[in-house]
C-alpha cells in the first residue's frame, strides 16, 4: 500500500514526465525504446556533412557483423538537449544519444561507462585531459558520457587584410585586436566587422566570450566548484572586450547564429573570427574567392599570458538507463573509438581523437599509442589530404591541445556550467559590457547573481561541489 | 407499484446521453491537453524539476521570487505586452483596410487575393528562415535598397536583429505579415455580411465615407471584430515560435517574450521549475481574455 506521501512523489514524476514531454513537445517525436538485437543512436547532424555520409553506412555495417540492427537518426545541433529532455521524460527513444558539450545535466539517466573507458584507456592510452572533463564529473565520480571526439578552435584571419597593415601572420594576443581593427578598417573599408567576434546567444559566441574571460584570468568556477566570476579578472575582460567592441565590431555580432560568422568571413565582410575549419572547408568546396586569404592562427594570449581556447566541439555519448540494449551500446562506443581514424578523415580533419592512442598503428605497444596516434594526426594536419594551399596551413592543429580546454575549466564540466553555456549568461554579461547597456561593474553583478543561483540549485540536488569560497 | 415512465422522460434522458456523448470527444481533449498541463505548470513551478531528472522536492515560491527579480523577465514581460498590442492593433487597421479593398471589383482581385493569404499558409519555420535574410545584419536586403534608394548614406546600417529596438520591430512586422490574412479573411466575412440596404440608408441620411466606417459598419461589425482580436491576442501572447527562430531572444536576452523565455530556462537550459513558473504568469492575462472572448463570442453568436 502507498503512503500519502509515495503517491504524491510517484504523481509528481508523473506530471514531471508529462510536462517536459509536453513542452518539448512540439518540435519532438519519441519513439519507444528498441528490442533487443536493435540499436538506435541519435547523432548531430555534423558541421561537414560528409562525415554523416561514413558515420551511417560504418554503424550499420557494425551492426550487421554483430548481428544487431542499427538506427541512425540525425537532429540539428539546438535539438539535441530538447530531443534528450523528451527522451529522459518519456523514458523511452534512443538508446545512445550525442551531445555537443556538457551532457552532465542528464547524469541521473545515464549508465556510468567507467568500463567502457577502462577497456579504451588499455587499449590506447590515456584519453585528452579535455575529454575526461567534459564526461566525467568528479562530485559524484561519474564516467556519464564517453567523448569520441573534440574539435580545436583556431583563430580564422584573412591573410590580405592582416598583410596590408602589417600583421602577415596574424594577431597572436588579444591586444593585437584592438590595435588591427582600426587599421583594418582603414586600409579595407569593404570589411565591415574587421573583427568577428560574436556576442550573441549562439554556440559560437559562448566559446568566444569564454576564451577571452580566461586569457584573462577569470573564470566561472574554480576548480572545485566555487562560483568565482565576481573578480577583477572578469571586470578585466569586460572593460577589454567593450574597448574592442568600440574600436572593431557592430551591432551585427550582437545578432549572429553559428553560421554567421562563417558567413561574413567567407563574404570577406570580417577579417577575424573563432572557428573550427568548419567555414573553410565550405569555402574550399565552393572554391570561394576568400580561399587564398584564408589561414589560422592559434588561441590569443591575454595580458596575463595565459593563451587557451574552449574546445570547439566535443562529443559526448551517452546510453540512458531506460536503454534495453546497454551492452550493444557499450560496444558499439568501443568501436566508434576504434575508427578514429576514419573519423577524422572523414570530417575532413574537424573530428580530432580524444583517444590520440586510437590514431597510431594497431601494433604499437600501448604506452607509445598516444605519442604515435598524435604523429599520424600531426602527418595529417602537415599535409592537408584534401587540398589545402599551402598544403601545411592547418598544421597549427596538430599542437592545437595545450592551448583548448573544456567548459568549465579550471574545473569539470557540471551541470551547472551547463545552464550558464545554454542560457547565454556569461555572452549576455559581454554584451551588456560591450555594447553599453550596462556598466562592467553592473554586467558582472547580474550574471555573478544568476550564476550563483544556478550553482546553489544544483548543489542542492548533489550534482556540483563547491560553494565554501563562493565571491 | 412504481409508475410506468413517461416517453418524454425517457427522451429526455437520451437526449442527455447523446448530449454527453457529443460533449465527451471535446471534454477529453480539453482536460488531457488544456487542463492537465496548466496543472502540471502549476505543480512544477513550485518545485526544483530538472530536465534531466524525474527527481524534485517542493521549493514553494522560490522561482517565482526568482524570476520576479530578474531582469531579463521583467523585460519579457513588457515584450509580451508590446509585441502583443503593437501586433494586433496594426493588424486590425490593415486588415480593415484590405479586406475593405478586397469588397471592390478589380482587376487582378484574385490574385491579390491569393498573395494575402499566402503569409497564412506558409510555415512559419520556412517563412522566418527567409527572413533572417531579410533582416541579416550582414547582407540584409533591406538595408542594400534604402542604401540604393539614397535612405542610408555611406558608413550607415540598419543591424535588425542586433538592435533591441530594431529587434522587435522586425518581430512585429513579421508576426503582423503573419497574421494579416487571418484578421483580413474574417472583417471582409464581417463586411460583406452589412446589408447594402443599411449602406444605403446611411447615405441617403447625409452620412459621409468616415462617419458610414465609424458609426455604421464598425458598430454593427464589432462583435466579429472582438473575435478576431481576441483570436489574435491570444494566438500571439502564447507564440513562442517567431523569437525563438528569428532573435533566439537576443540581443542580450532582450528580445524575449514569456512562451521563448519559458522555452530557454525550462527546456533548453532544464531548469524546468523556473520554465514553467515564467509561464505561469501567462495564465492571469489569457484568463481575462478567454472570458471576454467567451462573452463577446455568446453575444456575437458566433460560437
Amino acid at each position: 500500500m502507498q503512503t500519502r506521501r509515495q503517491f504524491i512523489v510517484r504523481g509528481g514524476k508523473l506530471v514531471a514526465a508529462g510536462v517536459a514531454a509536453t513542452a518539448a513537445g512540439p518540435t519532438i517525436f519519441v519513439r519507444d525504446a528498441t528490442a533487443a538485437g536493435q540499436l538506435k543512436i541519435l547523432q548531430w547532424s555534423h558541421f561537414v556533412p560528409a562525415y554523416d555520409k561514413w558515420f551511417d553506412p560504418f554503424a550499420k555495417e557494425w551492426g550487421a557483423k554483430h548481428g544487431v540492427e542499427v538506427t541512425v537518426d540525425h537532429v540539428g545541433f539546438a535539438d539535441v538537449v530538447p530531443r534528450a529532455t523528451a527522451e529522459v521524460a518519456a523514458q523511452a527513444g534512443h538508446d545512445i544519444h550525442m551531445f555537443l558539450g556538457l551532457a552532465s545535466a542528464f547524469e541521473e539517466h545515464v549508465i556510468d561507462l567507467a568500463d567502457v573507458v577502462g577497456t579504451l584507456e588499455k587499449k590506447y592510452g590515456k584519453q585528452v585531459e579535455l575529454a575526461r572533463r567534459s564526461t566525467y564529473n568528479a562530485f559524484t565520480q561519474k564516467q556519464f558520457a564517453l567523448s569520441d571526439m573534440w574539435v580545436p578552435d583556431p583563430g580564422n584571419f584573412h591573410k590580405a587584410a592582416w598583410t596590408k597593415i602589417g600583421m602577415a601572420n596574424g594577431p597572436a594576443t588579444y591586444e593585437d585586436l584592438v590595435k588591427a581593427a582600426p587599421e583594418i578598417k582603414k586600409a579595407m573599408p569593404q570589411i565591415q566587422i574587421p573583427i568577428g567576434i560574436g556576442l550573441s546567444q549562439d554556440i559560437d559566441s559562448n566559446m568566444a566570450v569564454r576564451n577571452i574571460l580566461w586569457c584573462h584570468g577569470g573564470s566561472i568556477q574554480d576548480k572545485d566548484g566555487n562560483v568565482v566570476l565576481n573578480s577583477p579578472e572578469t571586470l578585466a575582460a569586460l572593460e577589454y572586450t567593450k574597448r574592442l567592441y568600440s574600436v572593431g565590431m557592430n551591432q551585427a555580432v550582437l545578432s549572429w547564429n553559428a553560421a554567421s560568422n562563417n558567413q561574413a568571413f567567407n563574404a570577406q565582410q570580417t577579417a577575424y573570427i573563432l572557428n573550427s575549419i568548419s567555414a573553410y572547408r565550405t569555402a574550399q568546396d565552393n572554391k570561394l574567392p576568400v580561399l587564398d586569404n584564408y589561414f589560422f592562427t592559434p588561441a590569443l594570449k591575454g595580458p596575463t599570458g595565459i593563451q587557451l581556447a574552449s574546445e570547439h566541439v566535443m562529443s559526448g555519448y551517452v546510453v540512458w538507463k531506460f536503454s534495453k540494449n546497454q551492452d550493444v551500446a557499450k560496444q558499439f562506443l568501443v568501436a566508434l573509438v576504434d575508427a578514429s581514424r576514419d573519423s577524422m578523415m572523414a570530417s575532413k580533419l574537424y573530428n580530432f581523437p580524444s583517444f590520440y592512442g586510437a590514431a597510431a598503428e594497431a601494433n604499437t605497444p600501448v604506452d607509445k599509442k598516444a605519442d604515435a596516434g598524435a604523429a599520424w594526426i600531426a602527418a595529417q594536419c602537415n599535409k592537408d589530404p584534401f587540398g589545402s594551399s599551402p598544403p601545411d596551413k592547418l598544421a597549427l592543429l596538430a599542437k592545437a591541445l595545450p592551448w583548448s580546454t573544456n567548459l568549465g575549466y579550471p574545473g569539470y564540466g557540471n551541470p551547472a556550467e551547463g545552464e550558464i553555456f545554454d542560457t547565454f549568461v556569461i555572452t549576455d554579461m559581454f554584451a551588456k559590457a560591450a555594447t553599453g547597456a550596462l556598466s562592467p561593474k553592473d554586467a558582472l553583478a547580474e550574471a555573478n547573481t544568476r550564476a550563483k543561483q544556478i550553482f546553489e540549485k544544483w548543489r542542492q540536488k548533489k550534482m556540483v561541489g563547491g560553494g565554501g569560497k563562493d565571491k | 407499484m412504481s409508475p410506468a415512465p413517461h416517453a418524454g422522460d425517457t427522451l429526455r434522458r437520451a437526449d442527455r446521453r447523446l448530449g454527453v456523448a457529443m460533449l465527451a470527444p471535446a471534454l477529453t481533449y480539453i482536460t488531457l491537453l488544456v487542463a492537465l498541463p496548466f496543472l502540471l505548470a502549476l505543480f512544477l513551478s513550485l518545485t526544483n524539476s530538472s530536465a534531466g531528472s524525474l527527481d524534485f522536492s517542493f521549493v514553494g515560491l522560490q522561482n517565482f521570487r526568482s524570476v520576479i527579480s530578474n531582469p531579463v523577465f521583467q523585460r519579457s514581460l513588457r515584450n509580451t505586452f508590446v509585441f502583443t498590442l503593437v501586433s494586433q492593433t496594426v493588424v486590425i487597421v490593415l486588415g480593415n483596410v484590405l479586406a475593405r479593398a478586397l469588397m471592390k471589383p478589380f482587376f487582378g482581385k484574385s490574385v491579390a487575393r491569393f498573395l494575402i493569404l499566402m503569409p497564412w499558409a506558409a510555415p512559419i519555420s520556412l517563412a522566418t528562415l527567409g527572413w533572417l535574410w531579410i533582416y541579416d545584419s550582414t547582407f540584409s536586403v533591406i538595408n542594400w535598397l534604402l542604401l540604393v534608394i539614397g535612405w542610408l548614406g555611406p558608413g550607415e546600417w540598419y543591424y535588425w536583429l542586433g538592435d533591441t529596438t530594431l529587434g522587435m520591430i522586425a518581430i512585429i512586422t513579421i508576426h503582423v505579415w503573419r497574421m494579416l490574412p487571418f484578421s483580413t479573411v474574417i472583417l471582409l466575412a464581417g463586411l460583406t455580411s452589412i446589408p447594402n440596404e443599411v449602406r444605403e440608408a446611411a447615405a441617403i441620411d447625409g452620412a459621409g465615407m468616415l462617419a458610414r466606417i465609424f458609426q455604421v459598419e464598425i458598430p454593427i461589425m464589432k462583435p466579429i471584430l472582438i473575435v478576431a482580436l481576441l483570436f489574435g491576442v491570444v494566438f500571439t501572447f502564447t507564440d513562442m515560435s517567431l523569437v525563438y527562430l528569428l532573435t533566439r531572444g537576443g540581443p542580450y536576452n532582450s528580445t524575449h517574450v514569456l512562451a521563448s523565455l519559458a522555452f530557454q530556462d525550462g527546456v533548453l537550459g532544464g531548469d524546468v521549475g523556473r520554465g514553467a513558473a515564467v509561464a505561469i504568469f501567462l495564465v492571469p492575462v489569457l484568463v481575462v481574455l478567454a472570458v471576454v472572448m467567451l462573452r463577446a463570442s455568446r453575444r456575437a453568436e458566433v460560437i
